[in-house]
């Protein structure tokens, strides 16, 4: 026995150190680690409440009839409102402190263009103009109407 | 320990040996039956898919706007969670990529556009892999598949040892520079499960962003995989992502 | 400093060639995961020069056993450094050993690491200086190395003959388990790179293996010039014996660890895969010079030359003293390039295989030189303090009991 006291020693003091870990651990561990899967449960409760920016179509037609229905009869009414106007899930929420963003009238031509302005990459049916020798001095609302923009 | 006979020794190793090929000659029939897999959506519902038809999209990049709004991600050109890269394929088959601010602002316009063969706009973002590398990888389990099929991210418990964005191999991860973690597209898991669609999807002009259900035959994205050819990127990965693409070009990277 | 990042990387943008994915242009692994695989490789060299002696009973290598073993040990200890001053929530670090993800080879680092630095190498260097250490916490001049070695006796202040018999007996059972230890340390940092399939500059299952052999070449090589180092600072006369078998085995591990690495080149370029073009781009570009001209010549090539001259002749004393303490410079340099070549080298190229990205190691910062370098002579100290407590040399005032 006394050959082996300081081996003993050293097992002991591993043991300790093994049990310390176990202990540090049951207590560090988060609590909903593992409930689901390899991870914190928890986190998923925090992921779901992060806050929306983007309030969804469905939210818009009940208050903006107009131009609800005016869009749903034109070309384009597969857009989504936010699309052009922005993130307005504040203004959804609250309409009359958060305004709803509007398209700046003099950025206007620039803003039709992303999507209209014709290219070689874009897919040959979609409806495109040379935004240099379409009318270049007037703003495409002249003549077309964002929500119906067929003359 | 008594001691065998040599014979009886060699007739033992002999019909062990035996059994073991007979079994080995069974073996591959009996792997091909389990070669169908059972997709995890027969199982699980909800189970979100994403379906992008390349031969809609016009690159207006209100997408990678409505993301970055949405998921607060930084407003860099090197911090994106989706992004839509332009391919311009000559008649001599130079091929040239760009993604400039990640399309946000949209492209300059092609030169020599008569030389053009070919182009087009591939929007990306996670693919949705079944298998994902950067799950595996994660040391800690701060990235994890959910239930219904969704990739995230634990903020609170990621170590920010960027081993997950290396196994990536859709480049779909960065490192966030203010939190200190990796981050990646949630497929706005936060929208999905108060039932509205992505950001990306709101945003997109054209409907050439789809996600839904596929556990749900109805859903739009079961339709679109069942009516159309639909590819997935580097199939040759084995992540068999659920984000698939309809008129990919054999090109795309 | 977050900002600086965001700064530096605005000025990364037009230094692109061709395509890269947009979350590619930041440089994920930077200078301090080159440091990691270095410092430990140079651990499992270490570890496996000194379980040389004691496995395999090559006698005339006992001036480096003890020797080896510290080094080991300096540079285990400095190992996680590196990762740990890398990670963005290094305050989080424990949940890896808290919550392991088996899936992970990193997750199992932590495991790796402390079963290597606890039970084998800790383990290992007590047992081999027990009997000293209880003479000197009775005779030691100096009342502060009496204490620690008080301690470190665990209280058995007077150890019967037997139980140093026994100690022998567990010391070499340890480094029986300690030798394929020191190849899973090893092996295992080869893998966390082999293992990313995302990845076709990483992604080989050979990466582990050489890994595995230049730690082995770095190990051997930086025990022979601490050796030669302290023989000349301690003024003492080098035994050739001994440092010709070092060299000897540093020859062989030199010439395993270039054939693999030529091997897997040849099986690259000869597939010729997808990625093959965007790496053979990489090698004649970004990477030639720490590539063709460091590593393979400088570092492997030049080295076995050297070595091979004292092997086929009979050179005086003098020029073999030479040639080892230059080819074991040149192969250390080499092999950190190695490192470099592999880590950042796998991260200049986009995932697309249409470009490449680029990466401007900063002066100040985390992750700047600065902070690389004084991680890298860290270990030093740490090596400077072992010998001051456990001299390796048997002719010290205290000596055995």
């Amino acid at each position: 026995m006394k050959d082996i006291e300081h081996l003993l020693r050293v097992a002991a003091i591993f043991l300790v150190a093994i049990a310390l870990f176990v202990a540090v651990r049951s207590v560090v561990k988060p609590e909903s680690y593992g409930k689901l899967g390899r991870y914190r449960a928890a986190a998923l409760d925090e992921i779901k409440a992060l806050p929306v920016r983007y309030a969804g179509q469905q939210e818009c037609g009940p208050c903006h009839k107009t131009q609800a229905r005016e869009k749903a009869g034109s070309s384009h009414r597969g857009i989504s409102c936010e699309s052009c106007h922005g993130a307005l899930a504040a203004h959804a929420a609250a309409p009359k402190t958060a305004k709803a963003l509007k398209p700046e009238e003099s950025s206007m031509r620039g803003f039709c263009l992303r999507c209209h302005e014709a290219a070689v990459s874009k897919p040959a049916k979609f409806p495109t103009v040379e935004g240099g020798k379409h009318n270049p001095d007037m703003a495409c609302s002249m003549c077309h109407k964002p929500h119906s923009p067929k003359i | 320990m008594r001691e065998l006979p040599r014979r009886d020794f060699l007739k033992l190793t002999a019909s062990a040996l035996l059994t073991a090929a007979a079994a080995a000659a069974a073996a591959p029939v009996a792997w091909a039956e389990k070669f169908y897999r059972e997709p995890p959506w027969r199982r699980k519902k909800p189970y979100w898919g994403f379906c992008v038809d390349i031969e809609k999209c016009i690159g207006c990049g209100r997408c990678v706007d409505a993301c970055k709004t949405e998921n607060d991600v930084p407003r860099e050109p090197f911090y994106v969670r989706t992004w839509v890269e332009r391919y311009i394929i000559r008649k001599d088959n130079e091929i040239k990529i760009d993604s400039p601010n990640g399309g946000m602002d949209g492209y300059p316009p092609v030169e020599n556009p008569e030389t053009v063969a070919k182009s087009f706009f591939v929007p990306k973002l996670c693919n949705l892999c079944e298998n994902s590398p950067c799950v595996q990888v994660c040391p800690v389990g701060a990235t994890f598949k959910t239930e219904d099929g969704v990739v995230l991210i634990d903020r609170k418990y990621c170590i920010g040892c960027r081993y997950c964005i290396q196994a990536c191999p859709y480049g779909t991860r960065y490192f966030h520079p203010i939190l200190q973690v990796a981050d990646k597209c949630s497929v706005c898991y936060h929208r999905l499960r108060r039932g509205k669609v992505t950001a990306c999807v709101e945003a997109c002009p054209t409907g050439a962003r789809m996600v839904g259900d596929l556990s749900d035959p109805q859903s739009n994205v079961s339709k679109f995989r069942e009516n159309n050819k639909v590819q997935t990127l580097k199939a040759n990965m084995g992540t068999e992502p659920k984000l698939v693409y309809k008129g990919l070009d054999k090109e795309v990277r | 400093m977050h900002d600086s990042v965001v700064i530096a990387l605005r000025d990364t943008l037009d230094k692109v060639t061709g395509f890269i994915y947009p979350n590619e242009l930041e440089l994920q692994w930077s200078i301090l995961i080159v440091l990691y695989p270095y410092l430990t490789g140079l651990v499992a060299g270490a570890f496996i020069l000194a379980s040389l002696e004691r496995v395999f009973n090559v006698k005339v290598l006992k001036p480096t056993y003890r020797l080896s073993l510290l080094t080991a040990l300096a540079f285990l200890m400095i190992a996680p450094l590196p990762l740990q001053v890398h990670l963005g929530h290094p305050e989080r670090s424990f949940n890896i050993l808290f919550t392991p993800n088996p899936t992970s080879a990193m997750a199992m680092f932590g495991f790796v690491y402390l079963w290597y630095l606890m039970a084998v190498l800790l383990m290992e260097i007590w047992l081999d200086y027990r009997k000293e250490i209880v003479g000197w916490a009775d005779t030691d001049p100096s009342w502060l190395k009496r204490l620690i070695y008080k301690v470190m006796t665990l209280g058995v202040f007077k150890p019967t003959e037997k139980s140093f018999v026994i100690d022998d007996r567990v010391g070499r059972a340890l480094t029986i388990i300690g030798l394929p230890s020191a190849v899973l340390l090893h092996g295992y940092v080869g893998f966390i790179f082999g293992s990313i399939k995302a990845n076709p500059w990483w992604s080989t299952p050979l990466m582990p293996i050489i890994f595995l052999f230049s730690a082995m070449a770095s190990g051997i090589a930086g025990v022979m010039l601490l050796y030669m180092f302290l023989c000349w600072a301690r003024d003492v006369e080098i035994e050739m014996p001994c440092l010709d078998t070092v060299a000897k085995y540093f020859l062989t591990a030199v010439i395993v660890a270039f054939s693999l690495e030529m091997l897997e080149s040849i099986q690259t370029a000869y597939e010729a895969e997808e990625h093959f073009d965007i790496i053979q781009l990489l090698i004649e570009g970004k990477l030639y010079i720490s590539l063709i001209v460091i590593q393979i010549c400088l570092g492997s090539l030049l080295p076995i030359l050297l070595l091979g001259l004292t092997q086929i002749f009979e050179l005086p004393e003098k020029v073999r003293k030479v040639f080892y303490a230059v080819s074991g410079t040149l192969s250390l340099i080499g092999i950190f390039a190695m490192r470099w070549n592999v880590v950042v080298g796998g991260q200049f190229f986009s995932k697309s295989l249409m470009g490449f990205t680029t990466y401007k190691l900063e002066l100040a910062g985390r992750e700047g030189l600065f902070s690389a370098s004084v991680i890298a002579v860290l270990p030093f100290f740490v090596l400077a303090g072992l010998l001051w407590l456990l001299p390796p040399w048997e002719n010290k005032p205290g000596g055995a009991a």
